[in-house]
């Protein structure tokens, strides 16, 4: 026989359409109702006029349908309660299944009926009925509709995820009671805001009714067909049950005051099936505004239809009444917040005591706000009544608190309560065998009523398990019972192996770690599939909290490592292990790991070491923290806002100059610290920058008049021919607001302008800056000049192209004052303290080459590659002929922002601009740093600037006829081959393969050069200019770094136009491949290693006519306004970057 | 200890000491390896180790995460990001 579940298996089944439609189409009379009182009753018309009933029915069948649902949508109680009609609702259901059924029999091949169970008229969630009484009113809905014969059970329309559950729960009852098993399904509503009317995305229903084991999930009514996609796509990828979409007829309009439903059958169909076929949809059909016409013309369809096969993946997650949360957070753990508990928080305790409900919702906001994934909730308290306690507070808290709870209570009815307020998927905390199992069982029993995931302890009769083996063979034993015979999927049982304290210096629990951090590994090996859970500040329980912050961090981290996925921790007491001090953690891992020795106890090392010391960390409230070390904290945390009003109240009490030189200069040089550690980002420093101008700004007015704080002088400039600010704006920040006064001469500076600057200004250290290749050997000639003037002045050198071999070597022989090299900002800062300190630079660290030895060159091989004939490298072949481009001459483009962020090259950006790297945190810690500051700040620029005309993207470009003559390209007229317009020469390597740039063109034929010019407009160079002089160092910096790579994409894009063009892009390489080079040909600009003289500009603006488009250059040869950059493009297969 | 570092496309060999940055070692003795941005993000300076991968420092996370945006093999290394512990043989790939 052919049955629901085997048809569903077989094809894509089709429902019906509107049931209320086709009614009201009859345009039923008081009459028809049976009284004025009774009218709208829809339900009722079953009994009253069951012949339409059928006939819309047959109607359905006779277009396609294999199934019809019964006219049941609002026949439960406590609805038919408003027409005083309650107690009909058993017959009516009853009555409505059987119709359907003797309707569906008429036809040979099998239809079936499916009972519908619409929402209600009253939302659980929000507190309009008790969960009894609804519970009581969908089990008299199922009965009826079993009894009648229905072949399925429909939860349809639905828009509260609490009524769901009571729903599935009333079903599942139902059939046990009757012992008739039809299939489940369930339908939610997803409106066009994008959540149920309660607010739940379809994820938080998916997590929510997992556990329940319906068959069916699947959305219908709220909207057409379209504006289903994404939801349907995420039940697509997670949900293990068929899925089913009935949308309405699209989304209804208003036409002079009736409501219509716009998709006319032929407009419905098409839409409906291709959805069915992109996301593998099982049962499809119509709701509101759909007709027999429209299934039938889905009909057609349908049986054509070979809908994927999905292969879902649903994490095991807890829900809120709006979202789901994974259990295994990525990366770990998932933090359950601890605060919300009258057991741990005296604060807590203290508002429950005065009932002070709201005040209990601000400490859980408060934990949300600090990161926690999960809340903790307890109100066990003695003297009250826990069980009203419970149900007061959740029913304040579900609508008002986005995670998920965690259930904390050793009360069975308790926890019941809970579980019915609690909309979504809570974890129950916990169960363990302390007095045998039959407690455990009886909360199994609700995780499995309720769909909840639980929390299990290794405790047993004997207590609770101290050893490693002791605790695994607990967790055996829950397991056995709780996934193998309660069968709850192993990912809602979370085993918490128990935490002691190490602070008591029991002997007993010396090894304690050990075993617990051991036994995770056990039983996560043995166990698959479970969690594990650790209430890890009772690890440092008796301690004083400064050394507790430590312990519990190092524990949090080593249990990581062993497998724990979760821990009940202090969301804001989450220290990063990189952050602690070396000594500290020693001490602290040899107690975790109880490494005593020979007069060595690290419990009393360790204790000795934090009994002076206030925890340094983030306390739950920074305003309880004395100020001083509030601005502290305020500097490092980047707070340029909050730490004015602590500057204020710090200043009522303390001298202005302390505040500098101790406290911010304090927080400062911690800053400089962990940057050189690599524990803090680039942006992050700027933002202490900020925060510290901020800071210093507000404190200035206070200092008395003749007093300086700073620290000395320096004057800072990029070198003549070069326009790279970066850098250089970036050591001026650092340096100035670590103490020193900055004199920041610009860009370009010839050495003659920075000596007259310095005679006026004299500084304790001149800062030479620049970029280019070239900039490190006029670096070198300005030493050579400042030493024929006898000039002592120290100098620091920094710079992307310099080396500190060159720098120590080269550099320091050409002047006979000191020398320096800084590798980055901070290197600067050192230099500069040491020089004002006295000394003469801080040594250079001592590198392994200094140490041991030197570098020597044993064998050169013959330089060379012979030159030709007619002067070129003999390695480079001409065995291809030129392309031929579609037009000789120049074209102008523009484009718009949007364009070029395809071509961004957001690795370079993050990594290299932005100066996100992962120095010395783990993998998991640093992409979390990418997913949480880098990814959403990239995002935040793109929306700030696609379109805005901060950026007016243009570019010109052009093919010239060319030919090699030796180191020079001869650029004839496009016009006329036989004119000469330019002779573009360069610089050949004198040994190796004697390459110069020239060798990629023909010598011997007219070959084709590519000429590029793009810039994002004068405005954008002006917009940088602007933050920076406004102080906004983090806005300024990642200003720079996105436009300058925003130059480069737009660059690619138009060399990439320009190999389509030339029919050379079949070598595109896909992805991140194509930004090193991975194409054929090459593109040379001016200023780097193939062609390092940025003379050469000239003649290319001139080729491109670069004023049409603003682009000037300047008298170093640098094109003007900033963010532009041009290229000779080579089409040559054996063009690559070199360096002469 | 010193180690012997030969550049396979120009037969340069070099004698540096163990532990020496491969940039450091191309920079002196003028090898023929041109660098970018030298800190592992442009790839400019990649090259291929035909002998002696295991002498070579492992990838910093920059270089491992530049190196797999390539789908870069193995034996495929940034120069400025490669320090050299034994005899290494390389073939400078930008050419």
């Amino acid at each position: 026989m052919t049955t629901l579940d085997s048809l569903l298996r077989d094809k894509v089944l089709l429902l019906d359409g509107g049931m209320g439609t086709q009614i009201f189409a009859r345009k039923p009379t008081v009459e028809d109702y049976g009284g004025a009182a009774l009218e709208g009753c829809v339900d009722l018309l079953t009994e009253r006029r069951p012949q339409w009933i059928r006939e819309i029915h047959e109607s359905y069948f006779n277009a396609g349908a294999d199934a019809v649902e019964t006219n049941t949508f609002g026949a439960n109680p406590v609805v038919l309660g408003d027409f005083g009609l309650s107690a009909k609702a058993y017959d009516l259901n009853v009555q409505a299944a059987a119709i359907a059924k003797e309707v569906a029999r008429s036809y040979d091949r099998p239809r079936f009926v499916i009972g519908s169970v619409g929402p209600g008229s009253k939302l659980i969630t929000l507190g309009h009925v008790s969960y009894a009484e609804l519970l009581a009113s969908y089990r008299v809905q199922m009965d009826g509709l079993l009894e009648g014969g229905a072949d399925a059970i429909l939860i349809e329309t639905c828009q509260d995820l609490g009524q769901i559950k009571v729903a599935v729960r009333a079903a599942r009852e139902a059939m046990a009671a009757r012992q008739r098993k039809v299939p489940l399904w369930v339908q939610a509503t997803v409106e066009t805001t994008g959540t149920l009317l309660v607010g739940s995305d379809v994820l938080a229903v998916l997590t929510s009714v997992e556990p329940l084991g319906i068959d069916v999930l699947g959305l219908n009514c709220g909207t057409g067909p379209d504006e289903m996609h994404a939801h349907l796509q995420a039940l697509k990828e997670s949900s293990p049950f068929f899925i089913s979409c009935l949308p309405n007829a699209g989304l209804p309009e208003n036409r002079g005051g009736q409501v219509v439903y716009p998709l006319e059958p032929a407009g419905f169909a098409p839409k409906v099936l291709h959805a069915a076929s992109e996301f593998g949809i099982a049962i499809l059909g119509g709701c509101c505004g759909t007709t027999p016409e429209h299934i039938r013309a889905l009909a057609q369809g349908v049986e054509q239809l070979n809908p994927p096969k999905r292969t879902p993946r649903l994490e095991r997650s807890a829900a809120s009444l709006y979202q789901s949360v994974a259990l295994k957070q990525e990366p770990p753990p998932l933090i359950v917040g601890e605060r919300t508990n009258a057991n741990g928080s005296k604060k807590f305790r203290d508002l429950l005591a005065t009932e002070d409900w709201d005040g209990m919702i601000s400490i859980a906001k408060e934990q949300q706000r600090e990161g926690a994934h999960l809340l903790d909730l307890c109100v066990a308290y003695v003297g009250r009544d826990e069980v009203r306690d419970a149900d007061e507070l959740l029913s304040r808290l579900i609508s008002q608190i986005t995670l998920p709870l965690m259930i904390d209570s050793t009360e069975f009815p308790v926890i019941e309560k809970a579980l019915q307020r609690a909309p979504g998927k809570c974890v129950i905390n916990s169960i363990n065998f302390e007095d045998g199992d039959a407690k455990a069982r009886a909360i199994l029993d609700l995780c499995k009523t309720y769909g909840a995931a639980v929390v299990a302890l290794t405790i047993d009769e004997r207590g609770m398990a101290k050893s490693r083996e002791q605790k695994l063979e607990v967790a055996r034993r829950l397991y056995a019972l709780a996934v193998g015979e309660y069968g709850l999927d192993p990912g809602d049982l979370i085993i918490d192996p128990l935490t002691f304290t190490l602070g008591s210096g029991d002997e007993e629990f010396r090894k304690s770690a050990i075993e617990t951090l051991e036994a995770l590994k056990l039983i996560k090996a043995e166990l698959p599939g479970v969690m594990t859970i650790l209430g890890v500040s009772n690890v440092s329980f008796g301690l004083n909290p400064a050394s507790r912050h430590v312990l519990n961090a190092l524990m949090l981290y080593h249990g990581v490592k062993h497998g724990l996925d979760m821990a009940i921790f202090n969301a804001s007491k989450v220290i990063p292990v990189a952050k602690i001090d070396p000594e500290d953690r020693k001490i602290v891992e040899d107690l975790l790991f109880d490494r005593r020795s020979e007069g060595y106890d690290p419990l009393k090392s360790l204790m000795a070491r934090f009994s002076m010391r206030k925890a340094a960390v983030a306390d739950d409230h920074r305003a309880d923290l004395p100020v001083l070390e509030r601005l502290h904290r305020g500097i490092l945390d980047g707070e340029k806002q909050a730490i004015l009003a602590d500057v204020d109240e710090a200043l009522k009490d303390h001298d202005p100059l302390l505040l500098i030189n101790e406290v911010l200069l304090g927080a400062m040089k911690v800053v400089g610290e962990r940057f050189g550690a690599g524990e803090m980002q680039l942006p992050f420093v700027l933002e202490s920058a900020e925060a510290m101008k901020a800071a210093i700004k507000r404190i200035e007015p206070h200092l008395p008049k003749e007093s300086n704080y700073q620290k000395g002088r320096i004057l800072l400039a990029t070198v003549k021919g070069d326009v790279h600010d970066i850098g250089k704006n970036l050591v001026d920040i650092i340096l100035s607001n670590n103490g020193f006064e900055v004199k920041n001469l610009g860009i370009k500076q010839p050495i003659e302008s920075i000596l007259k600057e310095l005679e006026a200004w004299p500084a304790d250290a001149v800062g030479l800056s620049g970029l280019l290749v070239k900039s490190t050997v006029i670096m070198k000639e300005n030493l050579h000049f400042m030493e024929e003037l006898g000039l002592k002045v120290p100098v620091i050198l920094g710079g992307a192209a310099l080396t500190r071999d060159y720098v120590e070597g080269d550099c320091r022989r050409s002047y006979s004052g000191a020398v320096f090299y800084a590798e980055d900002a901070f290197e600067g800062l050192r230099q500069m303290q040491a020089l004002v300190g006295g000394g003469t630079g801080v040594p250079a660290p001592v590198t392994a080459a200094s140490a041991a030895g030197e570098i020597k060159i044993l064998r050169r091989g013959e330089a060379a590659v012979p030159l030709t004939a007619q002067g070129q490298s003999s390695w480079v072949r001409h065995d291809a002929l030129p392309p031929t481009p579609p037009f000789w001459g120049v074209r102008e483009l523009s484009d718009s922002p949007s364009d070029l962020f395809e071509h961004l090259d957001e690795f370079a950006l993050i990594r290299n601009r932005w100066g996100f790297s992962q120095g010395s945190q783990s993998d998991e810690a640093f992409a979390a740093v990418l997913k949480e500051k880098a990814e959403p700040q990239l995002a935040q620029w793109k929306g700030r600037l696609a379109g805005d005309p901060i950026f007016q993207p243009k570019a010109r470009y052009g093919y010239f006829p060319v030919r090699a003559e030796g180191d020079s390209l001869r650029v004839f007229d496009p016009a006329d081959h036989a004119k000469t317009l330019a002779l573009l020469t360069f610089p050949r390597q004198t040994s190796s393969r004697r390459l110069c740039l020239s060798d990629f063109f023909s010598a011997d034929q007219t070959d084709v050069l590519a000429l590029q010019l793009v810039t994002l407009g004068q405005a954008a160079a002006d917009h940088a200019a602007r933050l920076y002089a406004e102080d906004g160092y983090g806005d300024y910096f990642a200003f720079h770094g996105l436009a300058t790579e925003l130059t480069e994409a737009y660059a690619e894009r138009l060399h990439a136009r320009i190999r389509r063009e030339l029919s050379i892009q079949g070598k595109d390489l896909p992805g991140r491949a194509l930004f090193a080079q991975g194409y054929q040909g090459s593109r040379y600009s001016y200023g780097y290693p193939a062609c390092p003289d940025l003379e050469g500009n000239g003649p290319i603006l001139e080729l491109l006519q670069g004023s049409a488009i603003g682009v000037h250059l300047s008298e170093s040869h640098q094109m003007d306004p900033e963010y532009t950059t041009s290229a000779l493009v080579a089409w040559h297969p054996q063009a690559r970057y070199f360096s002469v | 200890m010193n180690v012997k570092v030969h550049f396979r496309l120009e037969d340069l060999l070099v004698e540096a000491p163990a532990g020496t940055s491969l940039q450091r070692i191309a920079d002196a003795a003028g090898a023929d390896i041109t660098f970018g941005c030298r800190t592992g993000s442009c790839g400019t300076c990649r090259v291929r180790v035909v002998e002696g991968l295991h002498h070579c420092s492992d990838p910093s996370p920059e270089e491992r995460d530049f190196l797999q945006g390539l789908d870069a093999p193995a034996e495929e290394r940034l120069a400025c990001q490669v320090c050299v512990h034994g005899d290494v043989a390389i073939e400078y790939l930008g050419l």
